[in-house]
């Protein structure tokens, strides 16, 4: 189970799916640009001490101070001219990002190297989500620019539902090299 | 056969349909909203469902054990 799992973007799901990737022997790598604010800690896994810290350092220090699991953030944008040097070195990649192109991105930069991708996703209106293998994933745009996100906490069980499957796809691809795609839809949970 | 997945308002299910030919996104859409009215979609019977109900839905393709999979449904553009 070793090798260096990258977290692209530790907001809601990330940061919940990095919480529960605790236990892997791998090195986990944060990044992320944002800085926690108030409204995130009704649905990401920031607590209240991590207030304006930036997200990636902020998860670190949860998972050393309370866990004991070192960990490595980049406190940056991940963007054409820095993905190569984030990403050097990676055995995994996690994509949680919040928008189409830094998806994309990651995509590009994949299919280019040969590692590793899995997608996390899901829906505006919290009711559907996605964990899905790059070969087999579409960034999506939002229906509308500026659509509203996850932010209020509403959709904080259904978040944890998700990270909680990707958290398990990653646990099974790190022991066993297995692909698995996961949909799951507020009513149920359907295995690929 | 083909099996769609058709997925609204957090709920899921699969239905199969016959296709003699490829079909469009646009049709997936329409046959979608067609199953659901009519009660052909197991959990989700919405006779009043609007006829733009899928339209920011995203159709994936797969091909299946046994024969294409083709799942309707929502955008998902967040995760952080």
């Amino acid at each position: 189970m070793s090798g260096r799992v990258v977290i692209c973007g530790v907001g809601a799901l990330g940061s919940t799916a990095a919480v529960l990737l605790r236990n892997v022997e791998a090195d986990l790598v944060f990044i992320d640009f944002d800085r926690v604010e108030s409204k995130n800690l009704a649905a990401q896994a920031f607590t209240k001490v991590a207030l304006g810290k930036n997200k990636a350092e902020a998860l670190r220090l949860q998972l050393a101070n309370f866990w004991g699991k070192k960990c490595e953030a980049f406190p940056v944008r991940l963007g054409p001219d820095n993905v190569e040097v984030l990403l050097a070195g990676a055995t995994l990649v996690i994509d949680a990002f919040d928008n189409q192109a830094s998806r994309l991105l990651l995509s590009a930069h994949a299919q280019a190297h040969g590692v590793p991708l899995v997608h996390a996703a899901m829906s505006a209106d919290g009711s559907y989500g996605l964990v899905r293998w790059e070969e087999r994933f579409v960034a999506d745009a939002e229906d509308t620019p500026g659509q509203a996100t996850c932010e209020g906490g509403e959709h904080l069980p259904f978040i944890g539902v998700i990270a909680a499957h990707l958290a398990r796809v990653v646990q099974d691809h790190l022991r066993s090299g297995q692909r698995r795609d996961v949909q799951i839809s507020l009513s149920s949970a359907l295995l690929l | 056969m083909a099996i769609l997945n058709i997925t609204y308002q957090g709920y899921s299910a699969d239905v199969p349909i016959e296709l003699e030919r490829t079909i469009s996104d646009a049709d997936v859409r329409r046959i979608a909203v067609e199953l659901v009215r009519s009660g052909g979609v197991p959990g989700l019977q919405l006779a009043n469902l609007p006829a733009d109900a899928f339209t920011h839905y995203v159709v994936d393709r797969f091909d299946g054990d046994h024969g294409p999979r083709l799942f309707l449904r929502p955008k998902v553009p967040f995760g952080a």
